[in-house]
């Protein structure tokens, strides 16, 4: 009971703070294609390197889920 | 089998156990060494066909290195590694998309267990290492105490979580993505899935891509300028 609890909140408060982050990072990546179009393919592997670290984060939690339920 | 774990040993290589990820590697590999194969079997001068694909697929990837680490002769030696990665792992990744794949034990990308994702992220690490000796020479150790010896465990930290990242990324994401579609395919035998598969066709050309992206700009960071 408490490890299933445990893995739901790992992987739920992860994808919170990694949701939140990925939200403001391609909202200001679009802001920033939308003002200067001719810089969208830099921008936009700018965005996918960013959005691969924030991920990144989000991924941890899941492990630590994935391990959780191995456990159960 | 949870973490993706059947061992299911076919045969042995000396102490080597083969188990289905190798077989299956080996039949990726195959593939696109077979498919390479019969792009370039008689080149003609105006490409056509599969050599036109593979003739976009390389000046794209060159132009998209050289842009990415500024230095032409960097990303003309590593272009063809990185490419590599690429293709590697997008074919993984889509293997696991087969038709029927999830039903037939052993029949899992390989991209989604722990060992293939490392082995891939531990050669990022030597070429980033190489790439930095064969850029520096000895100079490139300056890098680990770049402001100050204080920063010394930082720098050796950053080393080794970068391919722990690589490694776990890559990892978490396709064997989630496989985990998610199974648990559909339980809940639901038909339809929904399909929606969910056809999220799984673009994350993994996005992993495959963030993979080649990364392990470019590390070797950018470590052929750079500055130490």
């Amino acid at each position: 009971m408490g490890i299933a609890l445990g893995a739901g909140l790992a992987v739920s408060i992860a994808g919170l703070g990694g949701g939140v982050g990925m939200g403001v990072a391609g909202g200001k990546a679009i802001e920033a294609i939308a003002r200067q179009p001719e810089v969208g393919g830099d921008v936009r592997t700018l965005m996918f390197i960013t959005f691969a670290f924030i991920e990144t984060l989000t991924i941890y939690g899941l492990l630590i889920a994935f391990m959780l339920v191995s456990k159960m | 089998m949870i973490f993706g774990m059947w061992d299911g040993v076919y045969f042995y290589l000396g102490p080597i156990p083969v188990d289905h990820l190798i077989v299956t590697q080996w039949v990726i590999v195959a593939a696109i060494g077979l498919i390479a194969f019969f792009a370039t079997r008689n080149m003609q001068l105006c490409p056509k066909g599969l050599q036109n694909g593979f003739e976009m697929l390389i000046v794209w990837t060159y132009d998209f290195f050289t842009q990415l680490m500024d230095k032409e002769h960097v990303a003309k030696k590593y272009a063809p590694l990185l490419s590599t990665f690429f293709l590697f792992i997008l074919f993984s990744n889509y293997s696991g998309l087969i038709p029927g794949a999830a039903h037939i034990q052993g029949f899992q990308p390989p991209t989604s267990n722990w060992n293939v994702t490392v082995t891939l992220a531990l050669i990022t690490v030597l070429a980033v290492q190489s790439s930095g000796f064969a850029e520096h020479g000895f100079h490139y150790l300056g890098h680990f105490v770049s402001p100050n010896p204080l920063m010394l465990p930082l720098n050796l930290l950053e080393e080794i979580t970068h391919p722990l990242s690589l490694t776990v990324r890559l990892f978490g994401n396709i064997f989630g993505e496989e985990m998610i579609i199974a648990y559909m395919l339980f809940l639901v035998p038909f339809l929904i899935p399909s929606a969910l598969m056809c999220l799984s066709v673009l994350l993994g050309a996005i992993q495959a891509i963030v993979f080649t992206i990364l392990s470019a700009s590390y070797i950018a960071t470590a052929t750079g300028e500055g130490h």
